[in-house]
Parts: C-alpha cells; structure tokens; sequence
C-alpha cells in the first residue's frame, strides 16, 4: 500500500464517512462525465462504503434510489444510467420495482441523499432548471427531477458542488427547486416543511455548513492550499469572517487504508490509478 | 358463440387516435424503453399542438419537440441523462415556442396516482417555498380539513391518451410485464390504468395461451387496451430492459444532429420523414446494427404447474 497524500477527492470522501451515522439510509443517484460524476454519484457512495467498514455496519445504500446495498466491490466500472442492464444484475439485497416501494420518503424513511444543482444560493436553495427569466430562459436546464423531495423529506442533504465559482455559488438562485433555509429553521417551518434541509456543501475548494438559526451558509472548513481571499472571489455571495475557520481534516493513515484496500481497491470510485 | 374483438391494428390508424391538441402520457423514463416507433409515425402524420404530461422525459418529448409537434410538456425532467441536455426541447423553451411546467418527480406519478384513483386533485406537503408554485397556477393552497396544516391541491395527470411500448402481448390486447420489472415498466403500469384510451406496441403478438402461461405477469388485461401493434425494435434507439439494449451510435447521432433546427431537420428526413413505414425504418437502421443489441429473454419459458394450455383440465 503505498502512503501517498490523500487527494482531494479522498479528503472529500472520509469527511463525508465521518458524519454518517450507523443505522441511516442513505440515498443517491447516478451521473456521468467526469466532476459531475465524481461529486454526484462516486464520492457519495465510497463515504457510504467507508463508513459501513468503518463505524456504519447498518448503513442501508440505495443506489440510483432503487437498489439497496449493492455489491460494489463486484463491478469495475460504475454503471452511468439510472436503469444500466449492468446496475440491473448487480448482486443487492432488494431491488425496487415500482413506486411506491420498500421507503416511505414521506414519512423520512430517507436520513440523507446527495443533490448537485447549477446554482447554490446563500440560504441553500438550488436550482437544476434554468438560467435567466423562467419564462424565456438563457439556459433551459432539466427540470426539478427530485430535489423537491429531497430538499424537504430526506433528514439532511449534502449538497455536491463539483464547480466552485461566482456563477454557481450565488446571492440568489434564478429558480429554487431545491428549498434551503430561508429564514432559517423556523423559516422552513412555516413553509410547511417540517425537518430536513442542506447540512453541508461539498467543493473542490471548500465544506460549507449553515447557520440555521439565521439561514446562512457560512463556510466550515477550507480545503488546504486554498487561501481566504481566493474562497472570496469564487464566491457569489458575501462569507463573513473567515479568520477562525479551520482546515478541512486530512484521512487519517487508517481511514486512507481502509478506503484504497476495502472501499476502492480498482480505483472504481476514486478515479485513483493503481 | 361470437368471436372476440382483435384489437390489433396498424401503426398509422393507432397514430390516428391522437388528435391534434391531444393531452398524451408517453410511456417509458427518461431515455428507456419509450415507444419510440408511435411517436415517429405521429410525427410523420404532422401532429401539432400536443401536451405531454410525464413524469420524468428524455428523447420522447425531444423528438416531439424538434419536430414541432408540442405546445405545452408537464413534467419533472427533460433530459438525455449520458448524452445530455435535450437540445431540441432548449431550444424550443429558450425561444419561448415551448410551455414547460415544472413538477417535482415522485409528485409527477402521484398525478397519475390521482387519475387512476378519479381524484379531481392529490395532497403535497411539501412544496412551500418552491418556485413549483410560483409559476404553476393550476397547483392551490388549502388547509387540511383535519389539522389545519397548509396543503397544496396538484392536478391530476389526466392523459386523454396514454402510449406504451411494452414486450408481449395478444391480438386483445393483454400486456405481459416481465416480473424482473424496474421503474420504467412500472411507471408504464400506473400509466396504463390512468387514462381511457390506452394504445400499446408490442415488440411480438403471442398467443393467448401464452399469455394464460403467464397469468401473473399480465399487468393490463384486455379490457385496458384500446389496441395493440405489433413493433418490433419499437423503442429503438432506447434499450427495452431485458430485451434489447440502448443503441449507443445512434443517440450520438441524434444527439450530434440536434444541435440546430436544421441539423435535426436532417436527422428526422434521414428516419422518419424520408421513410414511409416502420419497416423502413429498420432498413435505414440495419439490422446488423440491432441484432447485437438483443440480450436476455425477460419471459423464460417456465412449464405452467398444473395445466398445459392445449390440454385443459388434463394432468400434467
């Protein structure tokens, strides 16, 4: 095993591990190309496979939101469609069928799930739909797909951000599919949404956390080698005081052997050459 | 003793059942399994200002959207997931020739959910603070007679007519789905029982004693279908999940094409204007291009336990 720095994404992956707690169900999708890929789907499920093998042995993974505890270790390459013939075989403790199936997302059967969106707003809301005016739109995008239900039934989302500039971290997002906290906790209270919400944001450059008492993103930690004034200018929205905030964790030597021996050992996920 | 109806017919006449201005639900999630073969051939027949209402939508809408044939699409996503944006449908909503709704996902089914139930409405929770609501005047407030907590009525779905590509079925239009089903065949179940004009294409036309082999896998009897046709490669180029796969080359093509109105313009005279039938279609595709996409058979021939079809009431 060779002892080479934890990468970035490996930073990434054992500071995610360690807020899962055991006994959550955890849910993400599937992407492709590259940092979208990597930050939607890889980083996700190989913090969900850390911290089965490290203190989360009853973590329960839905894959794609319909296979539970896939197999990982069986594949070599990560299937890149939600419905892939290879995801369809993959060995897993239960496949669902239909909606609905074996979770009640309503009822917050789901602890965490993963969303990415083009824009980031400072109170946390997200936008996968359009750049510009809704009704004659710069850019048309997907659609909401299934942040609405994430954002408000799911307990906690990360939120996976594989650009970190003005353009995706804004003062205010051009369409909120995605519900932050606006006004904080007990702004989302009054929307009717009851729990739930953004806990963390993952970047090339930084976590953020939230004050949600007043609603804000505020930045957790700073990934090492990225400086205060740089974090300011990619920033789209005003960050406060920084002098306090610390560096983001590196893996211990354990963890990083855990995660490149058991959770990755062919590079699957991590993109790491071995 | 009278005969049974054939609900079977041709393509082009079921095409027919979908007026101009229709409100259809397309069967299929995303980029699988839809049926690809109706929507060409509601194409080729100029059909103009449709509605489709869905719930998550790909190269269905897209196509439909290129060609011109949409006014209004209802869903949570339209997007070709590996292969992209859909091109035609941004194109079309950025030059404001396209009304999309946006609708968050699991809620989309929810509204089939209502229509197969006859609900004039169905309750969300949780839709305060979305901008779902800000541009969606057919979505109202009310409180919850019980506890007073703020509810939001979402319209049906309410398709006037439903199209799904399915893999078995009979000339009464019974429809098998394979039991090793994922979301796409499931989602094409509710749709089926929300609407009262159901077409459906098949990928082959069975026997009914096949279909009384597999009883416990026919999801719509007969009495749902409003006809069935017989369209081999009817999903192509999107993969019909335990049957044939998604052909690669050919969603690079159309999505390479559909970078311009007249790239696309060329891609739909190449494969569907240009082509007079289906049959023709599969010509300009090749068939040395589709055999090698065929996978598993999603019905194994399971020996039926206790009655064989030709000998009824006989021991096995």
């Amino acid at each position: 095993m060779n002892n080479d720095k934890a990468s970035l994404s490996e930073m990434l992956i054992v500071a995610l591990a360690r807020t899962i707690r055991d006994g959550e169900v955890g849910f993400t999708g599937l992407a492709t190309g590259g940092a979208a890929a990597l930050y939607a789907a890889a980083i996700p499920l190989a913090a969900m496979q850390l911290a089965r093998l490290t203190h989360a042995p009853n973590l329960t993974i839905l894959l794609s939101g319909w296979c539970l505890n896939p197999q990982l270790e069986r594949i070599d390459i990560m299937p890149d469609s939600e419905f892939d013939e290879s995801l369809h075989d993959l060995p897993c403790e239960a496949q669902m069928l239909a909606y609905p199936g074996q979770y009640a997302h309503k009822r917050g059967d789901i602890d965490f799930g993963f969303s990415s969106g083009v824009q980031v707003d400072a109170v946390g809301n997200l936008n996968s739909v359009c750049i510009g005016d809704y009704r004659r739109p710069k850019v048309r995008l997907v659609g909401p797909i299934l942040q609405p239900e994430h954002m408000a039934f799911f307990q906690r989302e990360y939120i996976m951000a594989p650009h970190h500039d003005r353009r995706n971290f804004v003062e205010r997002v051009d369409y909120i599919s995605g519900v932050g906290y606006p006004g904080g906790v007990a702004g989302r209270k009054e929307l009717g949404l009851d729990w739930g919400g953004p806990e963390l944001v993952f970047t090339p450059k930084c976590i953020f956390g939230f004050d949600k008492e007043h609603g804000r993103m505020r930045v957790h930690t700073i990934h090492p080698g990225v400086s205060t004034e740089h974090l300011r200018e990619s920033t789209g929205f005003d960050l406060g005081d920084l002098a306090d905030v610390p560096e983001t964790p590196l893996p211990s030597p354990e963890e990083l052997e855990v995660l490149r021996r058991e959770v990755d050992p062919r590079g699957m996920l991590t993109g790491r050459r071995v | 003793m009278p005969e049974r109806t054939s609900k079977l017919c041709p393509l082009r006449d079921a095409a027919e059942l979908v007026k101009d201005g229709a409100r259809i639900a397309i069967g299929g999630f995303a980029i699988y399994q839809h049926p690809m073969a109706f929507l060409h051939e509601l194409v080729r027949q100029g059909r103009r200002d449709l509605t489709v209402v869905g719930v998550a939508n790909g190269n269905d809408v897209d196509l439909l959207a290129g060609a011109g044939c949409l006014k209004r699409v209802e869903s949570s996503y339209v997007g070709l997931e590996k292969y992209g944006l859909a091109r035609n449908f941004r194109r079309k909503v950025e030059n404001g020739e396209l009304e999309i709704v946006d609708y968050p996902e699991l809620l989309s089914w929810d509204r089939f959910r209502a229509s197969q139930e006859n609900m004039t409405f169905w309750p969300a929770s949780f839709l305060g603070g979305s901008d779902i609501l800000r541009y969606n005047p057919d979505i109202k407030e009310f409180p919850c007679p019980l506890t007073g907590r703020r509810l939001w009525a979402v319209p049906p779905a309410a398709p006037e007519v439903v199209v799904i590509h399915a893999i078995l079925g009979d000339t009464y239009g019974n429809v098998l789905v394979p039991s090793r089903r994922l979301l796409p065949q499931s989602l094409d179940i509710t749709l089926s029982r929300s609407c009262d004009t159901l077409i459906v294409t098949v990928e082959r036309i069975v026997d009914t004693d096949e279909i009384v082999r597999l009883a416990h896998l026919n999801e719509i009897p007969a009495f749902r279908t409003t006809c069935i046709v017989e369209v081999p490669w009817g999903a192509h180029p999107c993969p019909v999940l335990g049957h044939y796969r998604t052909d690669d080359a050919h969603f690079r093509e159309y999505t390479g094409s559909s970078h311009t109105d007249e790239g696309f313009q060329d891609y739909l005279e190449r494969y569907v204007y240009g082509i007079r039938d289906h049959a023709a279609y599969l010509e300009a595709v090749g068939m040395e291009t589709l055999t090698p996409l065929k996978t598993g058979d999603a019905f194994p021939a399971e020996p039926s336990r206790q009655y064989l079809p030709d000998k009824r009431g006989a021991a096995p």
